[in-house]
């Protein structure tokens, strides 16, 4: 291919002779990402290396006590599992339902495939308190629970159902609002897919579930990655559905990050705390991306083409 | 590779709401025959070729390969290869794993599968590349891919839609020879479909001409060039000159029919009414316009002359309006018969009466 043929990049010319106009348009918003994000990220990172003075200050000397107590004492050790935990059955629970709604949503009649993207994309329109209110009644643990109510109404015993105040809520709840940022990157992987691929395997002998293992799955695992990373990361990051759901059984590190600010005044277990916050989110992304260069990596060695 | 069968379609059809795609659709296909189906794009030969598949489910009718009923199998228990447009290969699997799906899916041994994936990739010349993804890969050695993963299944039938649409002249008519020696080698029963008129006559044994869903004409290449039932495929294969006109005469030699431009046909029928006559460009020849009107032939003036190296195209008008179309010959790349001919020219244009081909006007 002569240079002449290769395609432009997209977005902004850079550098190039509007080089200063764009910067001077980027400087405002960079400008203020800095002094309200990055600073005081930094700042709040860095406490977590700190000491937590009776005097109420931060200061060094520089240790790593914070973490040691964050990763290795048992309660706090709990919550940082427990938030992981969370985070990986919320992901899979997930990607389990969002497979059929997003197949739904690629390869459906175009009105049934729009009824489907306006009930899963539905409850990221509703506020999160809302919607945490909305799970306390339908999961109380007690007979006006409606859950319960249902279920004892149809013969299963007495409050059958006590999840309220434990994780099983959280994952319930953030299954539920997380499930298009699943949904979404996956149907637009699937119609990426050519048709005739999926027919090919059909015709070679795959039944519909072998098919689907062995061509459409493999060929949606860049949306896969992109929806994991995300349902992940947010879930792990939570903080209003645990406080609201969870109770004390289920909080997760985002409420012992409160806790320890709020009540506890140890700013340097915070900088610690969100520093491992920062770190899960982190290392789902940049693990998810890592999978899916390192398959392309793979794909290209193993084609020979370069 | 597994014996030839035969294929067997009996009122196929096909209704999508109150549209007809396909519409009572019978035809059999000996077994290791190759079959075209030839059409222009909507005229219901995908369709067809698909419910053979099973990838569309009939609205009415049977398929039955090998005199088993199929109609109702599933697609992945036909065992039928096929090849496809975009030659759909797995992109995430090499060109190795692309040609053992189907023994795998099949249950086929480790070991029988890699020497039959072997034996495939060298049956198209590609044994070197079984280690590649298939976007390393040309399109007419994907294409050779997709082939060697459709055959390796040992199929009893072989689909074919459009397999070589993307491939340039060149490349196309090569695998052209090649998909047919092929197919001739293993005696595979294969369906062809194509709008590529002269890809049908250089690789089908029979071609079969659909129009709105319905079988046109059915026939050997030369039977659907030289006797074209309908106006419709003495138009779609090749060019023709359509001219009607009215009884003259009757004698012993047949019927006498006066075109309404001053010209004049010789046929060897029967009919009460004159029949619609049509005319090859080719078996048209020129002569001088003060010369004796021809037992076939008509005057005309020239429009337009076009030089096509091993032809010159001359467009003419008759006297009432009509076009008239010839096909000269060019011997050692000069025009003989064109090279004096120019615009506004008066001419007579002859055919001998074998040149008439009496078509149903529809």
């Amino acid at each position: 291919m002569s240079a002449t043929a290769l395609p432009q990049p997209r977005g902004i010319a850079w550098p190039g002779r509007s080089s200063y106009v764009s910067l001077a348009m980027l400087l405002p918003g960079l400008a203020f990402l800095f002094a309200f994000l990055v600073l005081p990220s930094l700042v709040l990172l860095a406490n977590g290396f700190m000491t937590q003075h009776q005097t109420g200050e931060v200061a060094p000397p520089f240790t790593l006590a914070n973490f040691d107590r964050l990763l290795f004492s048992p309660a706090y050790q709990r919550t940082l599992l427990l938030t992981l935990k969370v985070a990986f059955v919320t992901s899979f629970v997930t990607v389990v339902l969002a497979y059929p709604l997003a197949m739904a949503i690629a390869y459906a009649k175009p009105w049934f495939s729009r009824l489907v993207m306006v009930l899963v994309v539905a409850p990221l329109v509703v506020s999160v308190l809302v919607r945490s209110y909305g799970w306390q009644l339908l999961l109380g643990n007690s007979r006006t629970g409606v859950l319960n109510w249902l279920l004892e109404a149809v013969g299963f015993g007495v409050t059958p159902v006590k999840i309220m105040f434990t994780e099983w809520a959280v994952v319930v709840a953030s299954v539920h609002v997380f499930l298009p940022l699943m949904v979404l990157p996956l149907a637009t992987s699937l119609t990426r897919i050519n048709p005739a691929v999926i027919e090919a395997a059909r015709m070679l002998g795959a039944a519909p579930w072998r098919a689907f293992l062995r061509v459409t799955l493999p060929l949606s695992i860049p949306g896969l990655t992109a929806g994991i990373s995300v349902v992940f990361s947010l879930t792990a990051a939570s903080y209003i559905t645990p406080a609201m759901l969870g109770g004390t059984r289920g909080a997760m590190l985002g409420n012992l990050l409160e806790q320890q600010v709020t009540t506890a005044y140890d700013w340097a277990m915070g900088g610690a705390i969100a520093f491992v916050m920062v770190a899960i989110a982190l290392g789902a992304n940049i693990g998810a991306t890592w999978l899916i260069e390192y398959r392309q990596r793979a794909r290209l060695r193993a084609s020979g083409a370069r | 590779m597994a014996k030839p069968v035969d294929l067997a379609l009996s009122g196929l059809s096909k209704h999508y709401g109150r549209n007809v795609a396909v519409e009572g659709v019978t035809l059999r296909i000996a077994a290791g025959e190759l079959v075209a189906l030839l059409g222009p794009s909507g005229c219901g030969k995908t369709t067809t070729l698909r419910m053979v598949a099973g990838l569309v489910e009939p609205s009415a009718g049977e398929i039955l390969i090998g005199g088993m009923q199929v109609t109702k199998v599933p697609v992945h228990k036909r065992n039928i290869g096929m090849l496809f447009q975009n030659y759909a290969l797995f992109p995430h699997l090499s060109i190795a794993q692309n040609v053992a799906f189907g023994l795998q899916m099949r249950g086929v041994g480790k070991a029988e599968t890699a020497k039959r994936v072997a034996d495939a990739l060298a049956l198209v010349q590609l044994g070197s590349f079984a280690d590649r993804l298939p976007a390393a890969l040309s399109g007419g050695q994907q294409q050779r891919v997709a082939l060697a993963r459709a055959l390796v299944i040992e199929p009893s039938l072989l689909l074919l839609d459009e397999p070589l649409g993307a491939l340039d002249k060149n490349l196309r008519e090569s695998m052209q020879v090649e998909l047919r020696q092929i197919q001739r080698r293993l005696g595979i029963t294969a369906v062809l479909v194509t709008h590529d008129q002269e890809e049908a006559m250089t690789l089908a044994d029979r071609i079969v001409i659909m129009r709105d869903g319905k079988l046109e004409q059915v026939g050997t290449p030369e039977e659907i060039y030289s006797q074209p039932a309908t106006r419709f495929v003495a138009g779609f294969i090749g060019a023709a000159n359509f001219l009607k006109g009215t009884v003259a005469s009757r004698g012993a030699e047949g019927l006498a029919i006066a075109l309404p431009g001053g010209g004049r046909l010789l046929l060897p029928t029967e009919t009460q009414e004159a029949p619609l006559v049509a005319v090859r460009p080719e078996a048209i020849a020129i002569g001088p316009a003060d010369g004796p009107l021809p037992g076939n032939g008509t005057p005309a003036t020239v429009e337009q002359v076009v030089y096509r190296g091993q032809m010159t195209h001359l467009y003419m008008r008759l006297d009432d309006g009509e076009p008239l179309l010839a096909y000269l010959a060019n011997r050692d790349g000069a025009a003989p018969d064109g090279a004096g001919m120019r615009v506004g020219e008066r001419v007579m244009a002859h055919w001998p009466a074998s040149a008439n081909k009496v078509v149903r006007d529809n």
